[in-house]
This record gives C-alpha cells, sequence and structure tokens, in this order.
C-alpha cells in the first residue's frame, strides 16, 4: 500500500509512540525513506520528543507550597512560649532518630565509666581534663596488665595440661613388663603397686608444678602458684 | 494512587497534615503544567495556588472509582488554565514576554554532563516559547503527553474528550509544535 503525505501526518503519533502494526509500519517507514518533505519532519519530530521525555520538571519555588497551605488551612500562628522552645523536640522525636540519640547516650555513659566518672557519685572533679586523661591511662594499664596475667595464666595452664597428657600417654613400669594375667574378683596377685594409681598422679603434678615454677620463676607469683608454692616449699623441706 | 486516596480520606476527616501531604505530593507537578501552559513562573505560581484552593474545597466531591487522585487534580488544573486562557486572552495581545518571571530549571541532571544539560535546558526553554504559540487545545495535550507523559486514557479523562479527539490533538499539537521549532531554527541533537 502507498502513503500520501497526508497519510503520514495522520499517522505519525502513532509510529512515534509505536502504536502501529507491523504491516502500516512497513508502509510508513517505505514512504518516509523516499519522501523529501516526510522525512525531515519524522526525524525532527522524533529527536524533539525524546528530549521532551527526558526535561526534568521545573523546580517550584519553595514559598510555593505555604502559600498553598496558607490559603487552605489559614495562616499558622506564630508559636510562643514552652512550644517555642521545645517546638525542635518534635522534629527528633521520631523513632530513628531516638534510637540514634540512645546510642550516642549510652556510647558517652561507657566512656565515662570507663574514664572513672561515677554516675552513683558523681564529682565535677572526675570531669577535668587533667584527671580524665590520668583515669584513663590508668585504665590503659591496668587492662593491659590483666590481659598479660591472663594470657600468661593460660599458657601455664595449657603447659601443666600438655604435661599431664604426656604422663599419661606413658605407660607405668609395672604395666610395661607384667603381662595383665585374668584375674577373678576380689583376688589379689600381688602384682600391683600397693600405692593407688591416684596418688602417683598427685606426686607427678606436684613435680610438674615445681619443674614449671623452677622454669618459670617469673610467673610464681601468679594464679595457682600461691596455693601449691606452699605445698612445694612443704614437699621440698625433709 | 491508594494513598491518595487515603490521604484525601484522613483530610475530609479534618487531618491537615494530610492536606499537607497531598500538597507536597502533587505542587510540583501541578506547577510544572501551569508554567508550561503559560509559560510565566508567577502566573504558574498563582494558578497553583488558585488550583490547590479549588481542590480543597471540592475535595468531598472526589471519588476515586472515578480514578487517580493525580488525574482529578490534574482535570481541575486543566479546566482553570482554559478559563484563565479565556480571562487573560484581551491582556495578552498587549502582552511582553519581558515580564515573564524566570524560574529555576531542576538541576537534577540524571548522569547527564553539563554540555549535555546545558543543551536541553536551552532546548526545554525553546520549547516553552514554542508551546505559548500553540492554540490552547493542542497545547494543553502535548504538555499532558509529552511533558506530563500521561497516557491517553488518562489524559481522555483530564480532557472529557473521546479517545479519537485525544488521538488528534497530540498528533497535531506535535507537528505544529516541530514546524514552529523548526522556524526558530531549532534543532534537538
Amino acid at each position: 500500500m502507498i502513503w500520501t503525505c497526508e497519510q503520514i501526518e495522520a499517522r505519525l503519533s502513532d509510529y512515534l509512540d509505536d502504536a502501529m502494526t507491523r504491516n502500516d509500519r512497513v508502509s510508513f517507514e517505505g514512504h518516509v525513506a523516499d519522501c523529501e518533505r516526510c522525512a525531515p519532519l519524522v526525524a525532527h519530530l522524533s529527536k524533539l520528543l525524546t528530549s521532551m521525555h527526558v526535561m526534568e520538571q521545573i523546580e517550584p519555588p519553595p514559598r510555593l507550597i505555604y502559600a498553598i497551605l496558607d490559603n487552605t488551612l489559614g495562616k499558622r500562628e506564630p508559636v510562643t512560649g514552652w512550644r517555642a522552645i521545645f517546638g525542635w523536640f518534635e522534629g527528633i522525636s521520631t523513632m530513628r532518630l531516638a534510637y540514634g540519640a540512645l546510642s550516642v547516650a549510652g556510647t558517652f555513659a561507657i566512656l565515662l565509666t570507663t574514664l572513672g566518672f561515677s554516675f552513683t557519685k558523681p564529682k565535677l572533679a572526675d570531669l577535668r581534663p587533667a584527671t580524665i586523661y590520668r583515669n584513663a591511662d590508668r585504665q590503659a594499664h591496668l587492662v593491659y596488665a590483666k590481659g598479660t596475667k591472663f594470657v600468661n595464666d593460660l599458657r601455664v595452664v595449657s603447659e601443666i595440661q600438655s604435661r599431664l597428657r604426656q604422663d599419661n600417654d606413658m605407660p607405668t613400669s609395672q604395666e610395661g613388663i607384667v603381662p595383665s594375667r585374668e584375674k577373678q574378683p576380689g583376688q589379689t596377685d600381688g602384682s600391683k603397686p600397693t600405692t593407688p594409681r591416684q596418688q602417683n598422679r598427685a606426686n607427678d603434678l606436684t613435680r610438674h608444678i615445681e619443674i614449671l615454677a623452677d622454669e618459670l620463676p617469673v610467673w610464681a607469683g601468679h594464679l595457682s602458684v600461691p596455693m601449691f608454692a606452699d605445698s612445694m616449699v612443704a614437699r621440698r623441706q625433709p | 494512587m491508594e494513598q491518595d486516596a487515603q490521604l484525601v480520606q484522613q483530610c475530609l476527616q479534618g487531618d491537615g497534615s494530610a492536606w499537607e501531604e497531598l500538597v507536597r505530593r502533587h505542587s510540583r507537578r501541578i506547577f510544572n503544567i501551569c508554567y508550561r501552559f503559560t509559560g510565566n513562573g508567577g502566573e504558574a505560581e498563582d494558578l497553583s495556588q488558585e488550583v490547590f484552593l479549588r481542590v480543597y474545597r471540592t475535595l468531598a466531591s472526589y471519588r476515586s472509582a472515578h480514578g487517580g487522585f493525580a488525574t482529578w487534580v490534574t482535570s481541575v488544573t486543566r479546566n482553570l488554565l482554559i478559563d484563565h486562557y479565556r480571562r487573560t486572552k484581551r491582556d495578552r495581545m498587549t502582552d511582553s514576554l519581558d515580564d515573564a518571571m524566570p524560574v529555576v530549571e531542576n538541576k537534577e541532571s540524571a548522569g547527564r554532563r553539563p554540555d549535555q544539560q546545558l543543551l536541553l535546558n536551552e532546548l526545554s526553554s525553546q520549547v516553552q516559547t514554542a508551546l505559548t504559540k500553540l492554540s490552547p487545545e493542542l497545547r494543553e495535550a502535548v504538555i499532558l503527553r509529552d511533558l506530563q507523559q500521561l497516557e491517553y486514557i488518562e489524559i481522555q479523562r483530564v480532557l472529557s474528550v473521546p479517545e479519537g479527539t485525544v488521538k488528534s490533538r497530540i498528533n497535531r499539537g506535535r507537528i505544529e509544535l516541530a514546524r514552529i521549532l523548526q522556524q526558530m531554527g531549532v534543532r534537538p541533537s
């Protein structure tokens, strides 16, 4: 079907809005490709519409909304008295801001407590920069000392455990030499040592602690040492 | 759309904050329609206020079943613009473009380069000039379709004319606009 220029103009928006059948589109484009009058119009309008579709909205003046609200709801009364003083609070009374403020207050409370400020017995002197610095310095050293002691204690305990484990893995001399025989209940064969095994372990533990105390004299004052030190001294003395 | 209907219900129950929310949601769009139609920032501002005053007074007559609130407000705007056009027709004979208030173009450039944005702003201004030379029927059709990007069915509701008339007006408006811009020597890139 051959289209005329008038038909092209009449269906121009259908073409640009993509509201044409395939056959119509082919006929439309067939005419435009050969028409000196229609081709520039279609190209120009196509570009124009593309540009118009991406044009941003114009920003109205900010006073417009307030003018509309004044015209419809009436003039707003100026806020006075307590509302003027605490009016700002309404703006921040949203849940999100309240949660944020609570987090900040909690952080400050933790910081102040760490820096030695007592909320039960608040003193202005505690908030002096020099006092805050001194307390912070003291707290930092205390934390460091506690941390070091904790790590050292862990190492001592770990060492004891590893020694005990080694000891348990080693067979006793009797168990290693004498083959075990079938034993009837209540019958003794005279091959077991008279000393209970638990007593041997206790002796071994004391021995290990003595060795550790010798190897680690610096740590002798920490953790388990006070309790065992007395017993070690008692054992060393005949 | 449902939120608008809910806000309207709250307004009718006397909730001022719901009305404020409605104004905030639609004032920009209404101002743009008024500005594109009149080509004057001051007039657009006055007309926008008038639109919302009329909407506020006739809010009880809004029925959500007959279309969205946005379409209804646009329809009110369109009627007011046509009234305004007829009312000021005589004044415009002696009007000068010199007293047109400048308006602030939106600075949100959606990732465009500054030179592209500049060209687009310039074209926007030229389109605005060309729009004022169209007849009001064609102008409103083009504004609603190509600047507000309303669907044909929405335009049909706003203008209260048959679909064929809407299509015809948009088509003629576009062709007319393109010819005016060509005469102005404008070539969109």
